[in-house]
């Protein structure tokens, strides 16, 4: 996934979970800037595998598998879970 | 299974009306019918002319929020007496209040396992006024949901309203995937609104409607059509409905699709869900018609319109790699 790619799904991301902030490209990946913090999502390097993602903040990294993960932690990371996120429920055959 | 079917519209809309009509019809005469009127004194059930037994009326409160706990009761307690025998019925007819939110009551409908263990919905029909919807859908949010979640939509009092065109171009905005249907005093064969809305009919109509990608906007809503050429790796499909639920959440108000799978691109996929409740994946035999191309539609609030292509775009990359 290439950064213009990686920008515009976070951002939207962003405004879906109701953040204000902004996605810039930047040497790593992409940085995220919402109120006083600032995060980077940078793509794991082949010899990570089977991580594909890096959530950075503060120093730290945190490894995501799937782009499914690195939007869980993101969110979890700016605070975007006023309420608790839905898990998919399994209804009965139609 | 008991099929269920619920029958919403705004106040004044015509739906005793309509359901009036459906019980005079012999293969619908021996339905449960279970009415919820908001008020101290429920009138809509005294106009129903049906067994005793088999009507229900659930007053002093809404379906979608106080009494949610009595239509599963009710449900329960009717289910275990035609087990026993004292009751007879083939189906459930479920009529609103005017402002209930049909989505909450299709989540008792669909999640209480107590429920689903007996029951199936089989459709969910909206009513609208032909003279007065096109002013209620914009003033009034319940009927603008209450559109949206119809599985048809039946335009009642067109001998009142000659030009229905603005209404029924609005009400496709809201909701494409929905046959929109009309009715004088609730005069039309049953079977046209009840017939289970995942059957080939309904399918096809949504398939039309959705045949332009990209996203309507209306009343805050936004209808997003997802188009592709390309069949979509298995394993993408639980990834992004998992995606969909937990990001999109209570914004998704309703989504349906018909989804090409690389591993068996000859049956494909069709997705139902409301909110985060999806149903089990169907695997039709066959393609509808020659266009095997997948689809989806998101109805929503608040979605931004791009989103869930790139979410898909980004998990099949990942499937890809």
């Amino acid at each position: 996934m290439n950064p213009p790619a990686l920008r515009a799904l976070l951002a939207d991301s962003l405004t879906l979970w109701g953040v204000t902030g902004r996605v810039e490209i930047a040497d790593c990946g992409v940085r995220i800037i919402a109120g006083d913090q600032v995060l980077h999502v940078a793509q794991a390097a082949p010899e990570e595998a089977p991580m594909r993602w890096w959530l950075l903040r503060d120093g730290r990294r945190r490894p995501a598998g799937s782009i499914l993960g690195l939007l869980r932690s993101l969110r979890y990371a700016l605070n975007a879970t006023s309420t608790e996120p839905a898990r998919a429920r399994v209804a009965a055959p139609l | 299974m008991i099929p269920v079917s619920v029958i919403t519209g705004f106040l004044g809309s015509g739906k005793t009306t309509l359901l009036r009509s459906v019980l005079r019809d012999p293969a619908y005469a021996g339905s449960a019918v279970i009415v919820n009127e908001w008020g101290d004194i429920g009138l809509d059930h005294e106009l129903l002319e049906t067994s005793e037994e088999n009507l229900l009326g659930l007053a002093n409160g809404c379906l979608c929020c106080t009494t949610r706990g009595d239509l599963a009761r009710t449900l329960i307690d009717l289910a275990a007496r035609r087990k026993s025998g004292a009751v007879t019925y083939h189906r459930v007819l479920i009529e609103t209040t005017g402002l209930a939110d049909p989505a909450p009551i299709l989540h008792t409908l669909l999640m209480d396992p107590s429920i689903a263990e007996d029951h199936r919905v089989e459709a969910v029909v909206t009513v609208v006024d032909a003279l007065l919807g096109a002013e209620t859908i914009t003033r009034h949010p319940e009927a603008t949901q209450q559109a949206m979640l119809a599985d048809r939509l039946l335009l009642s009092k067109t001998d009142l309203a000659p030009d229905t065109s603005a209404l029924e171009a609005a009400l496709a905005s809201l909701n494409p995937g929905a046959p929109i249907l009309r009715a004088v005093h609730g005069a039309i064969p049953p079977d046209m609104l009840f017939a289970s809305a995942a059957g080939p009919e309904t399918l096809q109509h949504w398939l039309e409607a959705i045949a332009t990608p990209g996203a309507r906007h209306s009343a805050g809503v936004e209808t997003i059509s997802i188009l592709r050429e390309e069949p979509l790796p298995a394993v993408v499909l639980p990834l992004f409905l998992e995606a969909l639920a937990e990001h999109a959440g209570e914004k998704l108000l309703r989504m349906k699709g018909i989804i090409c799978v690389a591993e068996a691109p000859g049956k494909p996929a069709v997705l139902h869900g409301v909110r985060h409740v999806l149903h089990p994946i169907q695997w039709l035999e066959d393609w509808p018609s020659a266009d095997r191309r997948s689809r989806l539609v998101l109805i929503g609030q608040g979605i931004p319109q791009w989103w869930p292509v790139r979410l898909l775009e980004a998990l099949e990359e990942e499937a890809r790699a």
